[in-house]
């Protein structure tokens, strides 16, 4: 592969190119890189590194083993941060390519850290490097999807940000089964599944490097015109990266994305613990399990679901939805525990994880709709940094809280009241940061040439 | 254009779709 296949103006799509070619292209990195949130099937097993069975002296504990995925998602949302301009000048192709060689790299290094027993190396490899690879990766087809569906960009961002959903359903049961399959007397097959997880996943992304496409500067889809009188919070402007931080609507947007990820990280790190505490004796682990796979299924469906009814109703009305909605099923929560109601607790968090899905899928478009599409992949590149503001906090308010609870003598099955309720607020917070959304100011639109 | 079309939906489909069979799978056990 030359570098220069890799460049911006390889991409170019022919005249009459298929744009569905593009969605594809986008979730075979957005797949890849989703396996991130099945990374807790590895925790177990890299406790056990030296006594195999069961933890030994010498051997880390869950603690410090669970800082690889914090370290991470803070990388994630640093790197999309930072790195986002880049991307922009750079092209979809080699950005998912430098975001493959960080992903599969950081497998790699983490199984060297695995092998020496050196867990810095694992933060280094899966959570340094392979947060770069998360945070690059991310970002790189955002922008290049809105500009082949501008009649259609909440669909088109959502079918790739649902892969990133889908990752963690396909990386929790591969893990497992490759684990076991190279599970000997002496090794637990951590080491051998990271080497075979980052080659299988380089592959894999270089499906996207290799069909991802631009459109040309004065591409549109056929039979389709920018409509002359634009949606209300739909902006025919353009704002660059470095304006668009400075103006109310992004910290707006910030705390709208970073209050609704809270509420819903929270509960799908601690889902499997709390509904077998909620319903104490009648959910097994393994049910719970089957929990945990279910709202996954639902975080993954309604990134898709929202990010496209979002193209009909508004993306400003699709938020108003999920914090509306949010705060009457984490409200109806404790009520629906205390009446021992399965199905209906079940339902509810379905719903509430399909919004929080639905979240991540949309903002692109969001984006799109106040600052245009000029550099809308580095404006979400710098507003994902909410994302990791909210992976700290939503388990610390989820964990702390139920804690304190159990601590001050709450039995278990109650000990979730009070945080749902404090999410309730978390989503209040939200539904006034976006109701208050109006259109940027015309100061700080860009007046320069848009073509890249 | 349209066997590439079908090729690539097809390449993630299938590991997309397994994913959330094994997923589907295991969600049944809540019920049982």
């Amino acid at each position: 592969m030359s570098v220069s296949f890799l460049d911006r103006e390889h991409t170019v799509a022919p005249p009459g190119y298929n744009r569905f070619l593009v969605p594809p292209a986008a979730l075979a990195v957005h797949l890849s890189i989703g396996q991130a949130y099945a990374f807790s099937t590895f925790n177990l097993p890299l406790t056990k590194l030296i006594g195999l069975s069961s933890s030994a002296p010498g051997d880390w504990d869950l603690k410090q083993v669970g800082w690889i995925f914090s370290i991470a998602i803070v990388f994630l949302g640093s790197s999309a941060a930072v790195f986002g301009r880049w991307v922009e000048t750079v092209g979809p192709r080699k950005s998912m390519f430098t975001a493959a060689l960080c992903f599969a790299g950081g497998f790699l290094v983490s199984a060297v850290g695995v092998h020496l027993h050196q867990l810095w190396l694992i933060y280094l490899g899966y959570g340094v490097l392979g947060g770069c690879g998360l945070g690059i990766g991310y970002i790189s087809p955002v922008s290049t999807l809105i500009k082949w569906f501008p009649d259609r960009p909440g669909m088109a961002t959502g079918m790739a940000i649902m892969g990133f959903g889908g990752g963690a359903l396909i990386a929790a049961p591969l893990s497992v089964i490759l684990m076991a399959h190279f599970k000997t007397a002496a090794s637990n097959g951590v080491l051998e599944t990271f080497v075979t997880m980052g080659v299988i996943y380089f592959m894999f992304m270089m499906i996207g490097v290799y069909a991802v496409r631009v459109p040309a500067p004065d591409w549109k889809p056929a039979g389709w015109t920018a409509p002359a009188q634009p949606k209300q919070l739909v902006t025919s402007a353009n704002v660059a990266v470095d304006m668009a931080w400075r103006t109310p609507q992004f910290w707006l947007l910030w705390v709208v994305l970073c209050m609704n990820v809270t509420a819903g990280i929270g509960v799908l790190g601690q889902a499997s613990p709390m509904i077998q505490e909620i319903f104490t004796g009648r959910v097994t682990a393994a049910s719970a399990a089957g929990f945990v796979g279910l709202i996954s299924l639902f975080n993954m469906v309604g990134r898709f679901f929202w990010a496209s009814t979002s193209d009909y109703i508004g993306r400003r009305n699709t938020y108003m939805i999920f914090f509306l909605l949010g705060i009457v099923l984490y409200s109806s929560v404790p009520t629906l525990g205390h009446l021992g109601s399965i199905p209906l607790f079940v339902a509810a968090f379905c719903i509430i994880l399909s919004m929080y899905g639905g979240g991540f899928a949309t903002i692109p478009a969001y984006l799109r709709d106040m600052f245009g599409t000029y550099q809308v992949g580095a404006i979400h590149g710098r507003l994902l940094t909410a994302w990791s503001v909210a992976g700290v906090l939503g388990p610390v308010l989820v964990n702390y809280i139920r804690q304190y609870q159990i601590d001050n003598g709450v039995p278990k099955a109650q000990a979730y009241s009070v945080t749902m309720y404090i999410m309730c607020g978390l989503l209040l917070i939200g539904f006034l940061c976006n109701f208050a959304m109006r259109a940027v100011d015309e100061k700080y639109h860009y007046r320069g040439s848009t073509q890249s | 254009m349209n066997i590439r079309l079908a090729f690539l939906w097809i390449l993630v489909g299938i590991p997309l779709l397994w994913g959330v069979l094994k997923t589907l799978e295991n969600a049944l056990k809540l019920f049982q």
